[in-house]
């Protein structure tokens, strides 16, 4: 049984004029261990999909439809305590702020110890040397030291450490990382992508890794999932995806990035703008910036599934 | 408007203070009895369909009252936050577009004014300065006019502080530099570019600030400093019923008193109504990002 | 020909110290956040600033434009030193440079339809008001944005659509010299190609010159004629980006190349 399963799910938010969905049917699984990287652009309904996981969704936005099942049981009907109890220890989410992610007028021990405290049964002292085990597994010195220091006197790659450090602290068997390493340095960038790998095979999580940067997570990451206009255009092993990519948009996308291995002055991009939720009919999203658009594509595009990819296209060979 | 419309509280405001200067504006013609007009005789009548709110101690029609004392209530509440908005824009707006040493001379002067405390500062100056009208030239401006004068005084801290903070954020704004690197001028830039982008916090402090200024207001008259007898004020009316509040006749506080609660109430109400409309997240048309 | 642009030992320290006492006493906290930076920038060129965040890119591109003031050094325009002036003698070269800014969302003021942003260009670049209107669909249509544009307001465009409007903004001066600071940063990468694009175009069209700042190398590579690698306020490497980003010299260089994230067949 795989470790999340979300069937069908659709989220969004009400308005005079109906409802306005972001996530319009998307459906995934994630095994235990697994690293799958989600893909997109704005628009696409990653971070939504990421929140309704862990039913963080901020109202008026919520899921509308669909199941969201981990180790078989349905979170998307799960109560507020349930949640709780599973937020910070059994699925943990690292976000991509993390100047506000963390607060500026405790010290970094207190908040990890507070996380660790929550969830686990332990006296302070232990709390303590639990905290000090997760700063130096994230990779930060003199942990001792730096648990009694405020966020504002960490660097950002360090903030972003303790960030991780906070969501593994009770080891959890799922890390959500929503874009976290967007406000960094390439140089930290690099860094932080190689904790969350490094994490990954030590304490055997799986790793759902959200980005819009796609050669950043196809360093970490063993399959990918590209959303567009709130849903799935294809699912494929990262270098499957990479090497031959099924979907118009996939292929695109990827020709839009622009590479250092490439001639200098040849930058592709794809016309037309993002797509913008509630004004999208029921046909394929990408329809009006697809190349290979046919009249078929107004309705909604079928899942050609087999044995390790899914592709959702009407002109795609299955 | 239209969210204006989705939150009773902020109709129930916008009701009660249109009501109230209304009733301001259109004294002469709402008041069925001239305010002033002495009838012993019918003294301290309870309240009938002839004297709607009853009569007071000298026989005046309390309604005629109450309508006619909306005017130094309101006059004084909005001149004062003007007189306030004038001077605290110019100053939070140049502070913050401008800092370096104006800033901080201005700001500090600010919180010297601040810390003086209203009620005190308006008793003590009128106290000295004495009851009756001003003249100045052939003009002459009813005693309120010092009220005026000295609440606006007061009321420039406040509005300068909000305008400040903005004008602070705002001028760091690309949109400010990119403006400076067109070539625009200074006064251009702070109230065409700087000041829009702050004027919202103080529009809600400002409607805040009337409701303010009617409680002065009424404090003063009540101890006989602001709106001199015999002219209506609701202050004045309730000092007038001081008397009468354990013998019965209740119409002389209740409907007073009433009507600064409510013209107060009405103000705070829009005030905080405004302060949700106007959120720049909401100008934004920020809700949600995917 | 001298070259349009010229720095000449461009300093710029902020001075972190704020109490009255310390600094009476001559305790200072300096921060330099440009150091002696020298480079010239000829005409048509395109010229890449990269560095993290903190090396000074951006203040250097401030005092370039004249927003910051520089503690010490020349910047040269077209021959003439603009550091030193103020006011009515920069006017005429305020014109010539402009700048693009990093975050589209705070560059264009909330408030104000595209008209008023670009018409209020084309004033101070000395269009009258008959013109303005012609001009204002002409520079949209430059851009690649349709004229219904002109009556929205920055919160009903997408980003890419706010970029465009701010790059307009600065071409309705006709400047010499464009200025990009991370311009494509906070853009999808669907939307950064196109505003790429649109930035060669034009500065094929228009014989710009210019300076993209970012901190993406293989934007770099393939916009750039030449590239300057920042760190610490200083510049640590300048060459052609064949030559800077194949054989880089420095370490610092080396250390940035090695961070650009690559395909799967790397990560193997």
């Amino acid at each position: 049984m795989p470790l999340l399963e979300i069937d069908n799910l659709h989220i969004g938010y009400p308005t005079d004029n109906g409802t306005v969905e972001l996530v319009r049917g998307l459906s995934l699984a994630i095994e235990a261990g697994d690293a799958v990287g989600l893909v997109g652009e704005s628009g696409s309904g990653k971070s939504q999909t990421a929140l309704a996981i862990l039913r963080l969704l901020r109202p008026p936005v919520r899921i509308l439809k669909g199941s969201v099942r981990f180790d078989g049981q349905d979170l998307a009907k799960a109560d507020e305590r349930a949640m709780r109890n599973l937020r910070g220890s059994t699925i943990s989410m690292v976000f991509q702020d993390a100047l506000s992610g963390l607060n500026p007028a405790f010290t970094v021990g207190t908040q990890l110890m507070d996380v660790i405290a929550a969830h686990r049964r332990v006296g302070r002292a232990e709390a303590r040397t639990i905290a000090i085990e997760a700063l130096s597994m994230v990779g930060i010195r003199e942990p001792e030291q730096r648990l009694r220091q405020y966020p504002h006197q960490f660097s950002g790659g360090m903030r972003q450490r303790v960030l991780i450090a906070m969501a593994i602290a009770c080891r959890p068997r799922l890390l959500i990382a929503d874009e976290p390493t967007t406000a960094l340095d390439v140089t930290v960038q690099a860094q932080i992508v190689a904790l969350l790998k490094e994490l990954r095979e030590r304490l055997g999580l799986a790793l759902l890794f959200i980005t819009h940067n796609l050669d950043l997570m196809s360093q970490v990451c063993d399959r990918a999932i590209v959303l567009y206009g709130g849903m799935l255009m294809e699912e494929a092993p990262v270098t499957a995806l990479f090497g031959s990519p099924r979907q118009p948009y996939t292929r695109a996308l990827l020709a839009c990035v622009p590479r250092l291995s490439d001639p200098p002055g040849q930058i592709t991009s794809i016309d037309g703008s993002p797509p913008v939720a509630g004004r999208l009919g029921p046909g394929c999203p990408f329809v009006p910036r697809c190349p290979l658009r046919v009249e078929q594509c107004d309705a909604r595009p079928p899942e050609h599934a087999s044995v390790s990819r899914r592709v959702a296209c009407w002109r795609a060979e299955a | 408007m239209k969210a204006l419309w989705r939150r009773p509280e902020a109709l129930l405001g916008l009701v009660l203070v249109l009501s109230a200067v209304l009733t301001a504006l259109l004294a002469p013609w709402i008041a069925p009895y001239d305010p002033l007009a002495v009838d012993l005789a019918r003294k301290l009548m309870s309240p009938s369909a002839e004297h709607w709110m009853g009569t007071d101690q000298t026989g005046r029609d309390i309604f005629s009252r109450i309508v006619w004392g909306a005017r130094p209530s309101l006059t004084v509440g909005i001149l004062a936050v003007t007189i306030g908005a004038l001077g605290g824009i110019a100053i939070g707006l140049t502070a913050g577009y401008a800092r370096g040493l104006w800033e901080q001379i201005s700001m500090r002067a600010m919180d010297g004014l601040a810390a003086i405390p209203m009620l005190i500062w308006a008793i003590a100056v009128v106290g000295i300065v004495g009851v009756g009208p001003v003249t100045i030239g052939s003009w002459s401006l009813p005693n309120e006019s010092k009220v005026i004068l000295l609440v606006g005084l007061l009321y420039i801290p406040p509005l300068a502080r909000v305008t400040y903070g903005g004008a602070l954020a705002e001028s760091r704004a690309d949109y400010v530099s990119a403006r400076r690197m067109q070539g625009a001028g200074r006064m251009a830039i702070m109230f065409g570019d700087v000041l829009p982008n702050c004027l919202s916090p103080v529009i809600v402090q400002a409607t805040l600030l009337v409701a303010v200024g009617i409680v002065v207001e009424a404090s003063l008259s009540f101890v006989g400093l602001g709106v001199e007898p015999p002219n209506p004020s609701w202050g004045g009316m309730l000092s007038d019923a001081r008397k009468y509040i354990f013998s019965g006749e209740w119409w002389t506080y209740v409907f007073p008193g009433l009507a600064i609660s409510l013209s107060v109430i009405g103000f705070n109400l829009l005030g905080d109504a405004l302060r949700e409309i106007l959120d720049p997240r909401r100008a934004a048309g920020i809700s949600v990002v995917a | 020909m001298t070259a349009l642009l010229e720095l000449d030992r461009v300093s710029k320290t902020y001075e972190l110290e704020r109490r009255l006492v310390p600094r009476l006493l001559g305790l200072r906290k300096p921060l330099a956040a440009v150091q002696d930076v020298s480079l010239q920038v000829e005409r048509g060129a395109v010229l890449g600033l990269v560095g993290e965040s903190g090396c000074g890119k951006s203040t250097l591109a401030q005092i370039i434009m004249r927003l910051e003031p520089a503690t010490s050094g020349t910047v040269r325009f077209d021959g003439t030193a603009i550091t030193a002036l103020e006011g009515r003698a920069l006017q005429p070269f305020r014109r010539r440079l402009q700048m693009v800014f990093q975050d589209s969302t705070a560059s264009l003021n909330p408030r104000k339809t595209v008209r008023r942003v670009l018409g209020e260009s084309l004033e101070l670049a000395g269009i009258t008001a008959t013109g303005r209107a012609t001009a204002t669909a002409e520079l949209l249509e430059q851009v690649g944005l349709d004229r219904s544009f002109v009556s929205r307001y920055p919160h009903q465009l997408s980003g890419g659509q706010r970029q465009r409007v701010a790059i307009a903004r600065a071409l309705a001066m006709r400047p010499e010299l464009l200025v990009a600071d991370e311009p494509v940063s906070s853009l999808d990468v669907s939307l950064q190609a196109q505003i790429l694009r649109l930035l060669i175009e034009l500065r094929r069209k228009l014989g710009l010159t210019m300076i993209f700042i970012s901190h993406d190398l293989a934007l770099v590579h393939h916009l750039c004629s030449d590239v300057a690698v920042m760190q610490a306020g200083r510049i640590v490497e300048y060459g052609a980006p064949a030559e800077v980003l194949r054989r880089p010299q420095h370490d610092y260089t080396r250390k940035l190349l090695a961070a650009v994230p690559r395909g799967p067949e790397a990560a193997a």
